[in-house]
């Protein structure tokens, strides 16, 4: 999809002046201060999907001195122009590129890195994309949709030796107090977590309004089922019951996925099962109170809104203490920001690398699966599907709506 | 109410009440051990599709019978397969309908289609993993639509055998454009016939995409399989 011919950062600067469509003018800022790499040692970013989220990503990214922002591309043209501005006005030009389709984004040779804050839908396609055109990405979380699309994801970045990095900084930032006391040892040997997170998403069927002149729809909408224009079905809010994307199948999982990305995120985190996945799914009906069981090959077990029981609440062995193991932590310095520009440099694996991102998510998506079928569910995470169970199977993944392949 | 809920798909529309139809819904998962009453639940879903309703309500069926439908329902969801406006959702049950009637379905469908209708149906296929359908995508790596030719490329990539493997080896004159996806789907197979154990022929893919004339992140990537080929990390 992409202009696939690739050259480095540097090879590109070579030959800057070549590239005569791109804007690049030599300036102080180009040149570096005291406080400021030369745009040569700056890591060159662009952002797709710059709402909400997105905005905040781009914020972030684009104040650090070792970061040059250059494209901004949202399917919204007031969006698209807001984030150009606020670009240009950071570093006082006009060079910001602005896109709406974020393949002629990817397309561009001198960027090093792309953060994606999309509706959900989108994610694996362009992380797949990405990586795919030699870049290294920040994905906002929820990081899949899917339970097909992780394990994709994992392999473009192994495959093409990308850096991704999920997009919670809550796993590490807001969870840590329960965290300390697990890896510290004073828990004993934990058994059990707790995490109370929803809802699930629901299907979608407001009515058609007029689309604003300067939205792309069928771009919005993307590999997702045709539906017309509401601005109840796209808006960027953080609710999940009800008017906003986050709300709706064909977009989300719901509060499960949203929230559940940053709670079972540091639910795996601090019983450190980030980089295993269940093998069971037990669902218990309890006069009417739905909840769920992840047993995971270790014997640890991970509740979902088990009754009673408060969020991230854990039990351990009373009486027992372990040692204390270290615990893992971001690298370079702003957070997970910095964590994930610090691996583009060093080419380390981030602290929310895609491959931990798909597992916490995983937990969501067999979740929901186990709730909409109302039943109890074993899972292969090696061969990633429901062993013998082909109704199950079918939620495995969703047919993308052309000419989108993932 | 279930009957009620018919009722209520005649006239269901984007903008109408989507609660009416929840009988629906809940018939797909309390039928699950009531074989006579699922197919009955089928074969009334199926037949709605060959009406006049919205197409709203037909993209409501094809959600039902990705869930629950079998061979019984595929000459329905072929009969809209082609139809631009339908062709998704058809799409959407049958890309998850285990019967091998739905991968026939798809086969056959790909000569009677073109552009992007035919690049969902490709994709389709390759997530299937449908080894049948290799040589009818081999041949549209070729197709003068570039879009079709990548689609057919990445499809190949996602069914892996080493019949695809071969298919993709043999592409001689293509775009950048096509190449890339080329090289991206012969990666994705020398992957899975590493994972097999068939160095050899793992090894022999890796080895082409080392060349100079591919793209550098290409040739990282199959340096990395030789590598891996001999038994190395890098």
């Amino acid at each position: 999809m992409g202009q696939h011919h690739q050259a480095t950062r540097r090879d590109f600067l070579k030959t800057a002046g070549a590239a005569l469509s791109l804007p690049y003018i030599i300036t102080s800022t180009a040149l570096g201060t005291q406080e400021t790499p030369p745009a040569s040692d700056r890591i060159v970013m662009a952002g797709i999907g710059i709402g909400n989220m997105g905005g905040g990503d781009l914020g972030a990214f684009m104040g650090r001195p070792d970061v040059q922002y250059v494209a901004v591309c949202d399917v919204r043209g007031k969006v698209r122009d807001a984030a150009k501005g606020k670009v240009d006005a950071h570093y006082q030009n006009s060079d910001c590129q602005a896109y709406n389709d974020f393949r002629e984004l990817l397309a561009r040779t001198d960027i090093d890195a792309v953060h994606v804050a999309t509706p959900d839908h989108w994610h694996a396609i362009m992380v797949v994309e990405a990586c795919r055109s030699g870049k290294d990405v920040y994905c906002q979380k929820p990081e899949t949709r899917t339970l097909r699309e992780g394990p994709l994801m994992i392999e473009a970045a192994r495959r093409y030796a990308r850096v991704v990095s999920g997009g919670s900084q809550r796993v590490l930032e807001d969870y840590r107090p329960i965290v300390d006391k697990c890896w510290g040892g004073e828990l004993g040997t934990v058994k059990w977590i707790n995490v109370n997170v929803g809802p699930l998403s629901q299907p979608c069927n407001l009515p058609a309004q007029e689309c604003p002149p300067d939205m792309d729809w069928d771009l919005w909408l993307g590999p997702a089922p045709w539906a017309p224009y509401n601005s109840d079905r796209c808006d960027g809010n953080f609710g999940t019951g009800g008017g906003s994307w986050r709300s709706y199948i064909d977009y989300s999982g719901g509060g499960m996925t949203d929230w559940g990305a940053h709670h079972f995120g540091g639910a795996t985190f601090a019983v450190d099962v980030r980089e295993i996945q269940p093998e069971e799914i037990v669902y218990h009906d309890e006069e009417g109170q739905q909840f769920l069981e992840y047993r995971y090959p270790n014997g640890i077990v991970i509740y979902h809104n088990r009754p009673h029981t408060e969020n991230l609440q854990v039990e351990g062995t009373p009486g027992e203490t372990r040692p204390a193991k270290p615990v893992p932590s971001y690298k370079g310095s702003g957070g997970i920001y910095g964590d994930f520009i610090e691996c583009v440099k060093t080419r380390e694996r981030p602290f929310r690398d895609i491959e931990l991102a798909v597992n916490t998510v995983a937990l969501s998506h067999l979740g929901i699966t186990a709730y909409t079928l109302k039943r109890s569910l074993k899972w292969d995470a090696a061969k990633q599907e429901f062993p013998g169970d082909q109704e199950a199977n079918r939620f495995l993944d969703r047919a993308r709506r052309e000419p989108w392949q993932l | 109410m279930l009957d009620q809920a018919f009722d209520a798909l005649k006239t269901y529309d984007w903008g109408t009440d989507r609660s009416l139809l929840n009988p629906i819904d809940d018939a797909v998962v309390t039928t699950r051990d009531d074989a006579a009453a699922r197919q009955d639940l089928e074969d009334r879903l199926a037949a709605v599709l060959a009406t006049d309703v919205s197409r709203d309500a037909k993209d409501f069926v094809c959600r039902q019978l990705m869930v629950i439908g079998t061979g019984r329902s595929v000459p329905a969801l072929a009969a809209i397969l082609t139809n631009p406006e339908l062709s998704h959702m058809a799409r959407y049950a049958l890309e998850r309908i285990p019967a091998a009637e739905a991968g026939q379905a798809l086969r056959e469908a790909l000569p009677q289609t073109e552009g992007a209708v035919k690049i969902g149906i490709i994709g389709s296929l390759g997530v299937r993993g449908d080894a049948d359908s290799v040589a009818q995508l081999a041949a549209l790596l070729g197709d003068s639509d570039e879009c079709v030719a990548c689609a057919a490329a990445f499809a190949l990539g996602d069914i892996r055998t080493k019949d695809a493997a071969k298919s993709l080896g043999d592409v001689s004159g293509a775009t950048p454009k096509v190449q890339a996806a080329v090289s991206d789907a012969a990666l994705s197979c020398a992957e899975a016939l590493l994972a097999d154990g068939n160095k050899v022929d793992a090894l022999a893919v890796y080895k082409r995409l080392s060349a100079q004339d591919q793209p550098k992140h290409v040739r990282v990537a199959a340096t990395r399989g030789v590598l891996a080929c001999a038994g190395k990390s890098d």
